[in-house]
């Protein structure tokens, strides 16, 4: 039995020992400068499959004209990438652009370069205003908005007409197409309504917008509010009433939307890349795209923006990722990147570059009815996950009111 | 201490290397459970013990960590009682032995996300295999499925299936080794004075199992404690904190609201959870000790 007093000693000792590992996390410093040039660290995560192929070619256009710059690109999942910026900047190492989605959190711990000290005043005028204003913390401009995305309601013509329902303009006629597809059985469901943990803030605010309420602004964020309570209220009408698909609760979007394309689901809201997902799994799905239904009947679309920002590191790099930007926002670059990924251009050049696009037309014209994230708020990330983690429970015991009131204290706990 | 001077180039790696990938580590951790730490991993300064107030605090911490006693001791209680089974049924000889040797590793060999995730497809509505087969033998009455990942109890039960499931090799190979050191006179004697079966095994076999089987629980708890990746995958979309254990609350703290100060308070507090049961349990049954 000696061997097992030996060996039983040390793996007890090596595996209590990870116990401690479990929540330290350390990145080691990459890209050092090669040459003697500047380098420049490139933080972004993946939108698809063609992303780090889409920056490597960027990245080389842009060597090319600027022989003296090095850019470093490392390309992370979405799911990492924020755990992988903080503990960059943690271990001291954050890299000099970053792409990603809040950064008011950022700005606040004065880690950012105000935009217009990094790019050129043309390439700054030529943003959307509104997404500018969307990117400003007490008034001054932090992120560049990179890409954006607005929703819509795919609707399976299909499946409606079989069921002889209507396309739905507000609430109460969703919820009667919804229960009609629904009642035609085998496992058909008449909306999808994915409130798992993968996007459920963007479901909520579906809902919660559409029936006048909001997240708040950028000085506060307020959840748990009676606008807010009808749209919650309706979700809840919508599963109790067996309008949407089983266990609406712990549904993850992306999954659920496999489903849709597969053509067992009425309606659910979809993104710009959907149409790109039926055409290449389902070419045959006969689907249309309308405007969200809302309480009212009033056009309204959840607009998200991604944005660029520059960290302040050492501050000697201002001029090379002035000339950075500059490059990849001229519209012959920038239009063609956005485009492989299937979203819309943020810049007023790329926006008439891609006027007569016939796929993205749905999207560009509820965009000026869009309404975004209180992203610039630095609450908005507690609200974000306590959406993520508690919205869901709408599809179970607990009152509409129990889960706001829930979601409202985790934010205010921070 | 000459000695220790004679000795010190010949343990010094070994102690660095500790040092790095242990103590390091573990002090970081303790240190950064007593900071402020905002989401972008900026160290606001220190807030002394109120990271722990706010875990303990959470109106969700006591259910969790009664959840991690029953994850702990059904899976180890589980994988226990089917490697005794299984070590006796691989220690007899019978044809095909090696073949079936080979198979109880194949879970062991194989990743434990690609496992659970095996399992978790499986369970999915519409394409699982395993809903599927339910919904066709007629077990389950709706015809998409029964969202088994969706619904905290199923989802925890079956997370326990395949924690018992990849635990099972490694145990049942540590009970297979003490079998083989029980010596054949021992149970021939017990054979000649007329024991049963049953009566050889639990009375002679397997008290002669002490060292085996304490090591292998001592090394499956501290195991099973900290496993993360199986119930992350299970019950990662459930809503709520009704399926955590104290390893996916550490996740959710660190991943879903970056609280790397609460988090690590958690893990601290994981950390002593996990001393205090080996201490007691290296105590109570001496795993360590000579039979």
């Amino acid at each position: 039995m000696a061997q097992y007093k030996r060996l039983g000693g040390i793996m007890a000792i090596t595996l209590a020992a990870t116990t401690g590992l479990t929540a330290c996390g350390f990145g080691g410093s990459t890209g050092e400068a090669t040459g003697d040039g500047t380098t420049l660290d490139l933080l972004v995560p993946s939108y698809s499959d063609a992303t780090q192929g889409n920056w490597d070619d960027v990245i080389a256009g842009f060597e090319e004209e600027n022989p003296d710059i090095d850019v470093n690109l490392q390309v992370e999942s979405w799911d990492n990438l924020e755990s992988v910026i903080a503990t960059k900047i943690q271990g001291g190492d954050a890299p000099d652009i970053y792409n990603g989605g809040p950064f008011a959190g950022f700005a606040e711990d004065e880690l950012l370069y105000p935009v217009e000290d990094v790019t050129s005043d043309e390439t700054y005028a030529d943003f959307q205003p509104t997404f500018l204003e969307n990117a400003q913390v007490g008034g001054t401009t932090y992120g560049l908005p990179f890409i954006a995305s607005a929703r819509a309601l795919f609707v399976n013509d299909a499946l409606l007409e079989e069921a002889g329902a209507e396309v739905p303009a507000t609430w109460d006629e969703l919820l009667e197409s919804a229960k009609k597809v629904s009642d035609l059985g085998g496992g058909v469901a008449g909306y999808g309504m994915p409130l798992g943990s993968e996007e459920a803030q963007a479901e909520a605010a579906v809902w919660l917008w559409g029936g006048g309420g909001s997240f708040g602004d950028a000085e506060s964020i307020t959840i748990d509010t009676p606008e807010n309570l009808a749209g919650a209220e309706f979700v809840k009408k919508m599963i109790d009433e067996g309008a949407t698909q089983a266990d609406a609760g712990a549904t993850d979007r992306s999954p659920l939307f496999d489903i849709f394309v597969q053509g067992k689901v009425g309606m659910q809201v979809g993104l710009p890349p959907s149409v790109g997902q039926i055409e290449s799994d389902n070419p045959d799905l006969e689907y249309s795209i309308h405007p969200i239904p809302t309480e009212d009947g009033s056009p309204f679309t959840l607009g998200v923006a991604d944005h660029l920002m520059a960290f302040q590191n050492d501050g000697d790099k201002q001029e090379a990722i002035t000339a950075f930007f500059d490059y990849f926002y001229s519209a012959d670059v920038y239009v063609p990147w956005v485009q492989a990924e299937g979203f819309l251009p943020t810049t007023l050049s790329g926006s008439e570059q891609l006027a007569d696009e016939e796929a993205l037309a749905p999207f560009l014209e509820v965009l000026p009815d869009a309404q975004f994230y209180p992203s610039t708020n630095p609450d908005w990330q507690a609200a974000d996950s306590a959406f993520k983690a508690l919205f869901g429970q709408l599809d179970g015991k607990k009152s509409a009111q129990d889960v706001l009131t829930e979601i409202q204290e985790q934010v205010d706990a921070g | 201490m000459k000695d220790l001077a004679k000795a010190l180039p010949w343990i010094g790696p070994a102690v660095a290397l500790i040092a790095a990938v242990v103590l390091f580590p573990v002090g970081l951790m303790f240190w950064n459970s007593t900071r402020d730490i905002s989401q972008s991993g900026v160290d606001d300064g220190g807030v002394g013990l109120a990271n722990f107030a706010t875990v303990i605090g959470f109106q969700y911490f006591w259910p969790i960590l009664g959840r991690t006693v029953v994850w702990v001791v059904v899976v180890v209680g589980c994988t226990l009682i089917g490697s005794l089974a299984l070590a006796a049924l691989l220690n007899k000889a019978f044809p095909g032995r090696r073949l079936v040797r080979m198979a109880v590793i194949v879970p062991w060999a194989s990743s434990v996300v690609m496992t659970t995730l095996v399992v978790h497809y499986g369970l999915e509505p519409y394409f699982g295999i395993i809903n599927s087969f339910l919904v066709d033998v007629g077990l389950i009455s709706t015809p998409e499925g029964y969202g088994w990942t969706r619904h905290p109890g199923t989802a925890f039960a079956w997370a326990m299936a395949v924690a018992v499931f990849v635990s099972l090799p490694f145990t049942t190979y540590t009970i297979l080794a003490g079998l083989q050191t029980v010596p054949g006179e021992t149970v021939e004697a017990a054979r000649i004075d007329g024991a049963s079966g049953p009566r050889t095994y639990f009375s002679v076999v397997l008290p002669q199992l002490r060292g085996a089987i304490s090591v292998a629980v001592l090394i499956n708890i501290i195991n099973v404690f900290n496993s993360l990746p199986i119930l992350r995958v299970m019950t990662g979309s459930i809503p709520g904190y009704d399926a955590d254990t104290v390893m996916t609350m550490i996740f959710k703290y660190m991943q879903n609201q970056r609280q790397i100060d609460l988090a690590s308070a958690l893990s601290v507090i994981a950390f002593l959870v996990v001393i205090v049961i080996v201490a007691v349990y290296v105590r109570v049954v001496r795993p360590l000790e000579e039979v």
